[in-house]
Order: C-alpha cells, then sequence, then structure tokens
C-alpha cells in the first residue's frame, strides 16, 4: 500500500485519479487487498455499496436456472452480516453501505427467488421492455393505418373475456352450488394450464442459460400470454373463497 | 396513487357500456390485451353505411380504473365521427384529458388499439 502511494505521488495528475478508480474497484479500502463481493477476502471489511444488477449482487451469472434454496440460504447469511445495527458504530460511510447494501439485498432477493419476476428481469437487463414494444407497435400501427397485432392468439383474448363476463355475473348474481362446481373446474383447469407455461418457461430458460439468445423471444412469448390466465385464476379465487 | 376526476367520474359512472352484435354487418368489433397486466378490452361500433359516420359504440373492459375511463372516454370521442376522424384518435389525447401519469400510459394505447381493431373489423365487413 505504502509503495503504491509513493508511485501515486509522482504520477502525472490523470493517471493518479485512474489508479485511484482503480483501487476503488478492485481493491479493499481498508487493507488494499483484492476484494470479494461483499467483504475483503483478508481483512473482512465490508466492500462499498455499488449500483449493481441483483444477479452480480449474488455473484451469479446472468442464468435463469438458480437454486432457489441455495439463494435464500444465501440471502439470509447477508442480511445478518450487512445488518446495519452491526455498524452503528462504524464510520459514516460504512453505515451509509451498511443501509445501501441491505437494501440492494432486499430487492435482489426479492426479484430473483420468484421464476416469473426472475425472468422479467432478466428480459430488462436485455434490453426488453413489454410497454414499450407495445407502445412503439401501436405508433406503427396508427402510421401505417392498420390494426396492431396483439400479442397473443386471438382465442386467448376471447377466452379471457367470456370467463371474465362469468366472474362478473357470478359477483353479482351470487354462487349456486352448480356454478360454484363450474368455477372450481374452471379454476383448476387455468392452473394446471399456468403449471404447463411454468414448463415452456423452464424449457425457454434451459436455451438460455446454454447461450441461445432466440430463447428471449420464447419468454417474452410465455409471460404475455401467462398474464391473462395469472389474473383470471386470482379472480376466480376470490369469488370463490 | 390517485385517479383523476375525470378517470373517477367514468370509472364511476361508465359512458357506453355495453355489446351489439359481433355478426352485424354494420358492427365493427375490436378486442385488444395489454399483457403487461392482463386487462381486457372490447369496443365495439356501428357505423352509418351511407355517411360512414360512427353513430353508436358500446365497450366492456375488465381492468382497472385507467383502463375502464380510457375504453369509455374512446366510446365518447369516435361517436359521431366518421371512420377516418376515429382513426386519427392517439393514445396520447386520451393520456392528455384523463391526465393518466406514465404508469397508466398503456391503457391508453390499449384503448387506441381498441378502436383500430373495432374499424378494421368493420372494413374487412364492407370488403
Amino acid at each position: 500500500m505504502s509503495e503504491q502511494n509513493a508511485g501515486l505521488k509522482t504520477a502525472p495528475m490523470q493517471l493518479q485519479v485512474i489508479q485511484e478508480r482503480q483501487l476503488s474497484q478492485h481493491q479493499c479500502w481498508s487493507c488494499g487487498d483484492m476484494r470479494a463481493e461483499h467483504f475483503c477476502a483478508a481483512c473482512g471489511h465490508m466492500q462499498p455499496a455499488e449500483p449493481t444488477d441483483f444477479f452480480s449482487f449474488f455473484g451469479l451469472p446472468r442464468k435463469l436456472e438458480v437454486d432457489e434454496a441455495a439463494l435464500e440460504k444465501e440471502f439470509y447469511q447477508l442480511s445478518r452480516k450487512l445488518h446495519p445495527d452491526l455498524y452503528s458504530r462504524a464510520s459514516a460511510r460504512e453505515q451509509h453501505w451498511s443501509l445501501e447494501k441491505t437494501s440492494q439485498l432486499n430487492d435482489a432477493f426479492r426479484t430473483l427467488k420468484d421464476p416469473i419476476t426472475r425472468t422479467e428481469y432478466l428480459l430488462n437487463l436485455e434490453g426488453i421492455q413489454l410497454e414499450e414494444q407495445s407502445k412503439v407497435a401501436t405508433e406503427q400501427a396508427r402510421a401505417f393505418g392498420v390494426e396492431k397485432k396483439q400479442t397473443v392468439p386471438a382465442e386467448l383474448l376471447e377466452e379471457a373475456f367470456e370467463l371474465n363476463m362469468m366472474l362478473e355475473e357470478a359477483k353479482a348474481g351470487g354462487v349456486d352450488d352448480d356454478l360454484r362446481a363450474q368455477l372450481v373446474a374452471t379454476r383448476d383447469s387455468l392452473t394446471a394450464r399456468l403449471g404447463r407455461m411454468q414448463d415452456e418457461l423452464r424449457a425457454a430458460w434451459k436455451k438460455w442459460d446454454n447461450g441461445n439468445r432466440a430463447a428471449i423471444d420464447e419468454m417474452v412469448d410465455v409471460l404475455n400470454r401467462r398474464s391473462y390466465l395469472s389474473n383470471l385464476v386470482r379472480d376466480l379465487q376470490e369469488v370463490l373463497s | 396513487m390517485a385517479y383523476s376526476d375525470k378517470v373517477l367520474d367514468h370509472y364511476t359512472n361508465p359512458r357506453n357500456v355495453g355489446t351489439m352484435d359481433k355478426n352485424a354487418g354494420e358492427v365493427g368489433t375490436g378486442l385488444v390485451g395489454a399483457p403487461e397486466c392482463g386487462d381486457v378490452m372490447k369496443l365495439q361500433i356501428r357505423v352509418n353505411p351511407e355517411t360512414k359516420i360512427i353513430e353508436d359504440a358500446k365497450f366492456k373492459t375488465f381492468g382497472c380504473g385507467s383502463a375502464i375511463a380510457s375504453s369509455s372516454l374512446a366510446t365518447e370521442w369516435v361517436k359521431g365521427k366518421t371512420v377516418e376522424e376515429a382513426l386519427a384518435i392517439k393514445n396520447t389525447d386520451i393520456v392528455k384529458e384523463l391526465s393518466l401519469p406514465p404508469v397508466k400510459i398503456h391503457c391508453s394505447v390499449l384503448a387506441e388499439d381498441a378502436i383500430r381493431a373495432a374499424i378494421s373489423d368493420w372494413k374487412k365487413k364492407q370488403a
């Protein structure tokens, strides 16, 4: 450390700035050792909070097959080690890092533990903005004077519409035994379909994890279809409870 | 997030809720969805064959207050317009009228899609 500092004194200003930046990125602020993700491997000091994506925060590659049990274990371990209470007597910047990292940790865990939000997050990282795509498609349809192509099959929209109508009638008119049986059967078949979509999604994950970018389109397609069914299952559940 | 007064007005007192016979020659039906939130919107128009003026419009939307308000407003706006005039309605006009916040812009997009889909369905029937 002292040797490096001696070298820096004679270095031109600009080089010094660059070297300091490299130091902050790759070395422990406290002991100068090569830093690990959150704590220095040599001296154990917490490292600065930095903007990072949620996969990197957990030291994970940008892949979708995630060991969720291991992730949860890592989450609890890190929450204990980063907890602001542990830093109440540390320097102001360490207190700040602890708060910052704890908040990143919670966001990262909440997003990555769930298969759907994890997939959506990865798509976002890869520059896929579903809402933006939809807006652009509408603008193109307007410019060319054509109808916008819907992202899901027309039959699925018809089905979602009809089921919503049925649900609305059930809410207004009450649910007798026959209707209840029908609603339960509908819920169960929709839940089974959601399960099959989960399988489709997992198949696309495998492709992505093996470096096949075409998997992105498949994931977008599954997520688009999925939202209608998951809304219906949620609403059916509400009427049945 | 609070809804604007205009959204609340359309939401609590939606205009032109209902359905028309989708097989009728003068009726155009648009059924569209927003995969971001799973909302579904149906908008129908009845066009006068002589004047090409949209004489009636109905909608039925399953979704949030902003989606309902956007489609309610869309039916109000298309009524009395010719088909070509109705095609000029932009989602940004709806955003402005209802003071929709950025997170609800997709609701206005959906309403524009629905108008365009209904008109396209009607045009197919005229061919």
